[in-house]
């Protein structure tokens, strides 16, 4: 058995030396700085696209629509600016979207790092795949799965309707409204915010923990000068994610909102589909763009994490 | 002297198995005693029960005389320096050694002469400034020191703080750790596997073997009168042979070992004919003769072996004649230059007060 594992081991080596003589023929070693750029090229050359596609936006955004032939004039204009500025339904839609993204990070950020600090830090083995299961499975159920799953459980005729009547009780209307819209994107955004607090938790060594704790602090003081500014960049990290894909959410407000509570990208998708006008559409783009941008810069810039810790960290 | 620290019968258990077993510590005030060990054999976890991150199983701690064991570590006036250091890596040397200041509601105005004057203990009044990444290994493990002795604790911990370094460095923080304990008169608790680390920094060392505290006492105590075959094998390069009590004497007893009669120290105890005995002797006691009347014990062997040191030569002699057994011995004498080549066959020679004779385990 013995002398069968050597020669194995000796054939695995010739194999490995073979392999390597090959790649440093094809693959000279004076390439090897460069090839880390080059992996990067397909994640490069995708967000070139995106880039493309905004720069048609910008200059749609720039052409009024022309109601005689339905197509976009050729001059240059405002007016898909001043439409937006002028009705204040648009307004109310902006704001709308602003406070539930406001309300949706913030909550979700609260209710995901307890989460996630139990997932890195429970000892019991069975605690953490129950965490782990809960936290993956809503990925297997996309969000307009999950919408439907509200309306089958919160609507006219849902479950907890049904229960209500049963019991004899008036029923309520749990849905079509401005918290269920709320309610449902939390929900959605729970398990993206914990993934992305989780390294920053499991990067704060227990010993740093307990060290505060030695040194004289409760775990309330620990909490507040060890993990939290520890954690920092991945809080930051998960509130901007969340806060921008709410910004952008298209499906919850539709189907949870039902046409009430409608966000800036239903509006968006009005105007390219039902107005059939792309330059207004590409004008609320811009204007989602911008807002999302300027704010996402200013947390950058007062938080002060130019790069979100990722240096910093690993250190 | 007054009590500092005193461990009693204390067990700590986790899923059923034992990590510490019935232990007893007692620590007084000033004193730094050195628990050394195998890995894994429940050291971290002992000083963990006395810090209060671990609550012990059974028995009792007792610090300067009050029992702690319902004592959170924030409330209990220890520093302990952890084997990773456990710095604060978004604070600065000076405010990771205020930061415990802080938390035990310091005098504000005190804080930063208290901070400057800990950070000039440990030699790094320059980098009061520098984040934990911006420092050296050694200048860390300074900090991390300096953190756990600004607040005045009564006691300090040291698990393993050392052991990252390199030989060189650990000397030095060895030497530089027991200067700043003689210095502040700290009681301390430090914990390595390092039987040199001990040796050189403890005014007391107790040896743990799976859970169990084998033996304590001053590290001269520890090498010359060790109590049984574990700890004479854990301090010092020791050999093992085994053997049969055959007369018993005052304070020495006859073995037979193999085919040899040797003369051995039985170290107090009553070793009656017929006891199965561990036998264990030093390196350093055994000597390569040529006239064998001077040793109390000689016996014939073959060098098997030999490890240049630099500074000296081990030698590894095969003695047929003691059942086999291997010797390891250092016989090297700078002057005269006299070396043995492998496969020369050799006399040894040593002592009876050098050879201890253990009672054996009884094996059933
Ligand atoms: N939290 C825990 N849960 C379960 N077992 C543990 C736990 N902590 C320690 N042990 C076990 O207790 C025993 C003693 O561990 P401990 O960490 O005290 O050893 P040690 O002497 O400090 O070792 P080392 O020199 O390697 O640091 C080991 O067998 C270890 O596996
Ligand atoms: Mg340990």
């Amino acid at each position: 058995m013995q002398r069968n594992q050597i020669i194995r081991t000796r054939l695995g080596w010739t194999l490995l030396d073979g392999v390597e003589r090959l790649v440093s023929a094809l693959w000279p070693a004076r390439f090897k700085g460069s090839v880390g750029r080059v992996l990067l090229l397909p994640a490069v050359l995708l967000i070139g696209i995106l880039v493309i596609g905004l720069g048609y936006m910008i200059e749609y955004s720039f052409h009024e629509l022309d109601l005689s032939t339905y197509r976009l004039k050729d001059e240059y204009s405002l007016v898909n600016y001043a439409v937006i500025a002028d009705r204040p339904v648009y307004m109310r839609v902006l704001n709308r979207t602003l406070l539930a993204a406001l309300i949706v990070s913030v909550t979700t950020v609260f209710l995901a790092f307890p989460y996630a600090y139990m997932l890195v830090r429970t000892r019991s083995a069975l605690t953490r795949k129950f965490l782990l299961i809960a936290l993956f499975l809503p990925f297997f159920i996309g969000q307009v799965v999950r919408a439907y799953g509200w309306l089958i459980i919160l609507g006219k005729q849902g479950l907890i309707n049904s229960l209500l009547e049963g019991l004899g009780l008036p029923t309520l209307n749990l849905i079509y409204n401005y918290p269920s819209v709320i309610f449902g994107l939390i929900q959605y955004m729970l398990p993206f915010a914990i993934l992305l607090i989780v390294p920053a938790v499991a990067a704060i060594s227990e010993d740093v923990e307990l060290a505060s704790e030695g040194l004289g602090a409760n775990w309330i003081s620990t909490f507040r000068y060890i993990v939290l500014p520890l954690a920092r960049p991945g809080l930051i990290g998960a509130f901007v994610v969340v806060f921008t894909l709410t910004l952008t959410d298209f499906a919850m407000p539709e189907i949870l909102g039902g046409g009430t509570t409608d966000f800036i990208a239903s509006a968006i998708y009005d105007s390219f589909f039902q107005l059939s006008n792309a330059g207004l559409g590409a004008a609320l783009s811009m204007i989602l763009v911008m807002i999302g941008s300027v704010i996402v810069a200013a947390i950058f810039y007062l938080a002060g994490t130019g790069t979100l810790g990722v240096r910093e960290q690993s250190r | 002297m007054s009590r500092m620290v005193e461990v009693k019968d204390v067990s700590k258990s986790f899923d059923g198995t034992l990590a510490v077993n019935a232990v007893n510590l007692v620590l007084n005030r000033g004193e730094f005693l050195t628990i050394v060990g195998p890995s894994g054999c429940g050291k971290t976890t002992l000083l963990r029960m006395i810090a209060g991150f671990e609550v012990p199983s059974a028995g009792e701690i007792r610090i300067n005389n009050d029992r702690v064991e319902s004592i959170p570590p924030y409330r209990r006036s220890i520093g302990m320096v952890f084997q990773k250091l456990a710095l604060f890596p978004h604070m600065t040397a000076a405010q990771n050694v205020a930061y415990p200041l802080k938390m035990r509601r310091f005098e504000p105005a005190q804080i930063p002469s208290l901070v400057d004057k800990y950070l000039q203990l440990v030699q790094l009044g320059d980098y009061a400034g520098r984040y934990p990444h911006e420092l050296s290994g050694g200048q860390q493990q300074r900090v991390a020191i300096a953190r756990a002795l600004s607040f005045s604790p009564d006691l300090l911990l040291l698990d393993e703080p050392l052991s990252a370094l390199d030989k060189k460095l650990r000397e030095e923080m060895q030497l530089e750790f027991r200067r700043i304990q003689q210095e502040l008169g700290v009681t301390t608790i430090n914990v390595t596997h390092d039987q040199r680390e001990a040796l050189v920094m403890s005014d007391r060392i107790a040896v743990m073997n799976e859970g169990v505290v084998q033996q304590d006492g001053t590290p001269v105590d520890m090498y010359r009168n060790p109590e049984n075959r574990f700890v004479a094998n854990f301090i010092g390069m020791t050999s093992l042979f085994e053997g049969t009590v055959c007369a018993t004497g005052d304070g020495v007893v006859s073995v037979k070992s193999g085919n040899v009669l040797l003369q051995a120290r039985s170290n107090d105890k009553v070793l009656p004919v017929n006891t199965r005995v561990d036998c264990a002797i030093r390196a350093e006691q055994i000597r390569i003769v040529e006239d064998a009347s001077v040793y109390d014990n000689s016996v014939f062997g073959t060098i098997e072996h030999r490890i240049f040191e630099g500074d000296r030569i081990v030698y590894t002699v095969h003695v047929e004649d003691l059942g086999g057994a291997r010797l390891h011995l250092f016989d090297h004498d700078p002057v005269s230059h006299k070396e043995y080549p492998a496969n020369e066959r050799v006399r040894l020679g040593w002592n009876a007060r050098d050879l201890f004779a253990f009672q054996a385990p009884q094996s059933n």
